[in-house]
């Protein structure tokens, strides 16, 4: 019970990684970023990467993957978002196409082989990211033999929300994300830059779907397409836990990976997945506006 | 000061503010008053660049603003308490009222000297959230978010508007203290035609989106208020 407890947090903690960027994006800027997934992939193949070139393990990969994330995050929104604010549909259709270009750049450049375009050591087009040894074994927690990959997974998720957490609510920054959620115009009266604070807040929030890449990558394949399906459950998240809420977000990712794990455990997954899909919907009949939400939308 | 000439402003294709003008005395209180709906919040909005789009010349102490962001504004030393105050209901007092350091070109945040001394009450629950304050409590703190900006010139739309009367002299006086005491320029959106008589040294009406007469508080005669202000 302990052991499948402790897959679902594992399968939430990626989750709240995802969706804490989507939650302050969304929250902050009114975009939706169709993109965010492609951030998961870019991540994931920084670790694949950063691990043929620079021979580095998972957890060199981490913080490299989010410099790398956060600064296409960052020219995504100089270059494209940036232009849509207000426009909420515009934003999602703009974005999904991003989103296509980048899967379709990294199939070009990593993923088919039958084009003669090859990087030594990649295969034809699915990665496997082999995890470090210390993180391979399994560790006793509560009397129940868990995966170290899994714990690793749950720590490092930990740590970022907490970081996230002081970032929103005891840095100057953090304030002015906050009030560019809560009131755009009157935060930019307030001498806030709004331009300035939602380049970062999507770039942090990119740099973070970076990090759930990495990963993921060491316990699934990499491929092109593996980031579309988490932009569909990090909204999920979103939705259920309220918007802008990390507090939702966090209770959100943790409800929905239990019920997708624990449903899992006792059928199968197609099912879980059914069952995960039910859950959201009574929840936004019952509750609109999400779990936590400090605005009605 | 803070002046406007010939501005034209415009909410998507609604045309609201027409060749508009006006002129803040130096350290003084120009009144704006006028009829409901005749554009004195969007000329307020205007000024802080918060419209859809405007043209026309902008200016504070010679230095033009008419391109400037909003935020620019904020820094160039233009204070704004909007109508209906909009503080941040779930961020603590102390929060709110550091919001306004954000316009500060020095980067200095701490809560300004003014507000032990005009607003004790806040001074005294810094940490309690901006939601729970009564409408004029409210009020204070929004006039005190935007005296944290260091301002030189204090947009007040309507400050004394759905605010019992008890405290509607307090907020007035506070109003003549920022000014006279401090030096601070305000512009006062106002519907009540006594206190503007009694605070302003210069005044406009406006009409339809126009500035439609304007002087000294000795025009602000009987036949005046009748014309462009009774309803």
């Amino acid at each position: 019970m302990v052991d499948t407890l402790f897959i679902g947090l594992s399968l939430g903690s990626i989750l709240l990684l995802v969706a804490l960027g989507l939650t302050i994006t969304y929250g902050a800027m009114g975009v939706i970023n169709m993109a965010h997934g492609e951030m998961v992939m870019i991540g994931a193949y920084t670790t694949v990467l950063s691990g043929i070139y620079l021979g580095a393990n998972l957890l060199v990969a981490m913080p490299i993957a989010f410099v790398i994330s956060a600064g296409l995050g960052w020219a995504i929104e100089k270059v494209l978002v940036r232009r849509l604010y207000g426009r909420l549909i515009d934003t999602l259709l703009a974005t999904w196409g991003v989103a296509l270009v980048l899967q379709q750049a990294v199939r070009l450049e990593f993923g088919l082989s039958f084009l003669g375009i090859h990087v030594e050591g990649l295969g034809p087009g699915l990665q496997n990211v082999d995890v470090p040894d210390f993180l391979r074994g399994t560790i006793t927690i509560l009397g129940t033999e868990v995966n170290g990959y899994r714990a690793f997974i749950i720590l490092v998720t930990v740590v970022m929300t907490a970081v996230t957490w002081l970032i929103m609510n005891r840095t100057p920054i953090g304030m002015q994300v906050r009030a560019v959620m809560r009131n755009r115009s009157m935060a930019a009266a307030c001498g806030i830059d709004v331009a300035r604070v939602n380049a970062l807040t999507f770039a942090y929030g990119s740099g973070l779907a970076g990090i759930a890449g990495v990963m993921m990558s060491g316990f699934k394949t990499v491929f092109p397409d593996m980031g579309a399906p988490m932009v569909v459950d990090g909204f999920m998240v979103v939705v259920v836990g309220g918007v802008g809420s990390l507090l939702g977000a966090v209770a959100a990712s943790g409800l929905l990976g239990e019920i997708n794990g624990l449903v899992a455990a006792v059928t199968n997954d197609i099912l879980a997945r059914a069952v995960v899909f039910g859950t959201v919907i009574v929840v936004i009949v019952l509750m609109p506006r999400g779990l936590f939400s400090f605005k009605g939308r | 000061m803070l002046k406007l000439s010939g501005v034209d402003s415009y909410y998507d294709r609604s045309h609201v503010l027409h060749d508009f003008s006006l002129e803040v005395p130096d350290h003084g209180i120009l009144a704006v008053l006028g009829r409901n709906g005749v554009g004195k919040t969007t000329a307020m909005k205007t000024i802080m660049g918060l419209t859809d789009r405007a043209t026309g010349s902008i200016t504070l102490d010679d230095v033009d603003l008419s391109q400037a962001t909003t935020h620019e504004r904020a820094r160039a030393g233009i204070g704004y308490v909007p109508q209906g105050r909009e503080i941040f209901p779930d961020f603590s007092i102390r929060e709110n009222i550091l919001m306004g350091c954000f316009a500060r070109p020095d980067g200095v945040r701490r809560i300004p000297d003014l507000v032990p001394h005009l607003f004790p009450y806040l001074q005294d629950n810094l940490d309690r959230p901006g939601g729970v304050l009564s409408g004029g409590q409210q009020q204070q703190l929004a006039i005190a978010r935007a005296l944290a900006t260091d301002p030189k010139v204090l947009l007040l739309d309507e400050p004394c508007e759905g605010i019992q009367p008890s405290i509607v002299e307090e907020i007035e006086n506070i109003i003549l203290e920022i000014n006279k005491k401090h030096g601070i320029a305000v512009v006062l959106v106002e519907q009540n035609v006594e206190f503007a008589r009694r605070a302003c040294d210069r005044f406009v009406i406006v009409e339809k989106g126009h500035v439609a007469a304007s002087g000294t508080p000795e025009d602000l005669t009987r036949e005046v208020v009748h014309t462009y202000l009774s309803v």
